[in-house]
């Protein structure tokens, strides 16, 4: 029996990581197909990757996209999350159900959307239009974990602050801010790892500087190679990495 | 610092529900006051008005001779002890002490200090590092009354302060709110729906009920005479006698009863009696021979239920002396001090 349930926890986990381990396996591997039979281990393919300007560059405006854009959908989320849970606000319901709806709409019928708008506004297709891509798609989920986060108790610490005679600036900088820091953390993070892999959006919507994911995407349509198994790795471990410090730093704090 | 208070013809709606009724109080500077009802009477509300949360559909308050009716919280002589404390959470308990006093410009230093000698004074010295998840609720207590009293506030309001705390520090923490608030000489005004709690620590207690004051006093005379019905009911046990006008006073099951007040109306009427006011004994009103069913020991009294032999077969809730030793089954005279009774136009009360 016990047996059983070990063969099947081990089943489970490789279901789940056996692409990404290949993935990374063949990362390592001396020879330019990503395919059996394993030869090396070799760091070949890493170091042509880091020394690839393209892909550098794509990299780079990756990062720039990611936490630009989930700076501003927290932001944004945030406010809203403010204003809807401490106001009464006339049909404050459909607010909240407008706000959280574009969870439901798939990545490609967003980006359909903003290219059909962008065109018609005569704005350039850049990182710029999906960083705003990005903010469309992830404001939703932030607004959703920071407006969950925002209780009665957190309502009533609020007017304590107020009481004691802080305006409503210091009662969001000092109170609300700090108070809500893990919900506002987490909401940032996800976002960023969200940004960080998106590929339909930031291929609608970009042109000459592109994301990471489609630097990799135009890699794969002159066939397979061990170097995209090396990018697709470092992606892997930044994603990973993110997710990691999000456990250590946020919610594992959150239980004492 | 301290300063007195006028509620005048405060009245207050939520959308159809009518929550205060033409409120009107004058609290002394330096009094400490207890709201005192069951849920929903007003009592809390009365204090979101004062403390500025809430702004009154009508009537106005002044707090030390000023008019604070639509004045915001942060901007009036009061501060709130909320009912969860409410904390800052990610700050220590220095600086949730001193928090007030930062909003007013005062040096990191100097009110590092002051934050420190407060939360000495509330029994806290050396845990100034703390956060508040560290503490137990009884300390959590304290530093919300310490962060309160920081800002010298003239009045404190207490939203039931001691609710979340278990019986016997509820009357520890009594003793302390008293005592702090004599040394401060604020002026405290706690709401409460426990009517010892509201005894233990009132100057004067204000009886309220469906929106409306029943009766303004110190503990002493709103428990022995009570003024109306429902406050008779709320301060403690009663045991409510049915009585109508007859030729030279009340008629009771007990028999013919001097009326100890002038009575307002036609009847009919509800006599109260204490408990404690029942004796064994011939002097005062007879209320002729009964029958002990069961009876408890208190310490201090023996709680006994009592059948009387009288027309409407009434039994009566009385605490006899230890001396009496009440055995079931027992017959003893009973009487009262008719004095000490009080008489009220007869209403439905639910208790």
């Amino acid at each position: 029996m016990r047996r059983l349930q070990w063969g099947y926890l081990l089943l489970a986990f490789a279901f789940i990581y056996l692409p990404v381990a290949s993935l990374v396996l063949f990362s390592f591997k001396d020879g330019s197909l990503p395919l059996p039979p394993f030869e090396g281990p070799t760091l070949r393919w890493y170091g042509e990757v880091l020394g690839d300007r393209r892909l550098m560059a794509a990299l780079g405006h990756s990062l720039m996209v990611a936490v630009g854009s989930s700076l501003t959908a927290c932001v944004l989320g945030f406010l809203a999350a403010y204003g809807l849970a401490r106001h009464v606000l006339p049909g404050s319901l459909w607010l909240r159900g407008l706000l959280i709806a574009p969870m439901t709409v798939s990545y490609l019928i967003v980006g359909l959307g903003l290219l059909i708008v962008f065109n018609q506004l005569g704005i350039g297709l850049s990182l710029w239009a999906a960083g705003i891509g990005h903010v469309v798609i992830n404001l939703p989920l932030c607004f959703a974990i920071i407006y969950a986060s925002m209780g009665a108790q957190q309502q009533n610490i609020e007017r304590a602050a107020r009481d004691l005679g802080a305006g409503e600036a210091r009662v969001i900088t000092l109170v609300t801010v700090p108070m809500l820091a893990p919900a506002i953390l987490a909401a940032f993070f996800l976002a960023m790892t969200l940004s960080w892999d998106e590929f339909v959006i930031a291929f609608l919507l970009t042109r000459f500087e592109v994301t990471l994911p489609v630097e990799i995407w135009s890699l794969l349509r002159s066939g397979l190679s061990s170097k995209t198994n090396a990018i697709g790795s470092i992606v892997f471990l930044g994603s990973a990495a993110i997710v990691l410090l999000l456990e250590l730093f946020i919610f594992g704090r959150r239980r004492p | 610092m301290t300063a007195p208070i006028t509620i005048a013809s405060l009245c207050h709606d939520f959308q159809d529900f009518r929550a205060l009724h033409d409120i009107d109080l004058e609290i002394a500077a330096g009094e400490y006051i207890v709201l005192l009802g069951p849920s929903g009477c007003g009592k809390t509300t009365l204090l979101s008005i004062l403390g500025g949360f809430i702004v009154p559909t009508q009537g106005a308050v002044k707090i030390g001779g000023r008019d604070m009716t639509g004045v915001a919280p942060a901007k009036r002589p009061t501060t709130t002890m909320f009912q969860d404390y409410a904390l800052f959470p990610h700050m220590t308990l220095r600086d949730n002490v001193a928090f007030g006093l930062r909003m007013r410009g005062m040096a990191r230093r100097e009110r590092h200090a002051r934050a420190e000698r407060l939360l000495e004074l509330v029994g806290l010295h050396g845990d100034a590092g703390k956060r508040p998840h560290e503490l137990s609720g009884g300390q959590r207590q304290r530093v919300a009354l310490a962060r309160a009293l920081a800002v010298e506030p003239d009045v404190l309001l207490l939203d039931e302060p001691l609710g979340a705390l278990d019986l016997k520090l509820r009357r520890t923490m009594q003793d302390e709110l008293k005592s702090l608030q004599r040394e401060f000489g604020t002026t405290f005004i706690h709401v409460t729906h426990d009517q010892e709690e509201a005894m233990a620590i009132a100057d004067r207690i204000v009886v309220m009920n469906r929106g409306r004051i029943e009766d303004v006093g110190p503990p002493t005379r709103v428990y022995q005479r009570p003024a109306s019905l429902f406050a008779a009911n709320f301060m403690g046990e009663t045991n409510r006698l049915p009585a109508t006008r007859g030729e030279h006073g009340l008629e009771t099951p007990f028999g013919h009863l001097a009326p100890p007040q002038a009575l307002i109306g036609d009847g009919p009427f509800t006599v109260c009696l204490r408990p404690e006011q029942i004796r064994s004994g011939t002097e005062g009103w007879a209320l002729g021979s009964a029958r002990v069913g069961d009876s408890a020991f208190f310490g201090t009294h023996f709680r006994c239920h009592l059948h009387c032999e009288d027309e409407a077969a009434t039994t009566l809730i009385a605490h006899l002396p230890p001396e009496v030793q009440p055995q079931p089954g027992a017959r003893l005279a009973l009487s009262v001090d008719p004095a000490q009774l009080s008489v009220f136009a007869a209403e439905e009360v639910s208790s």
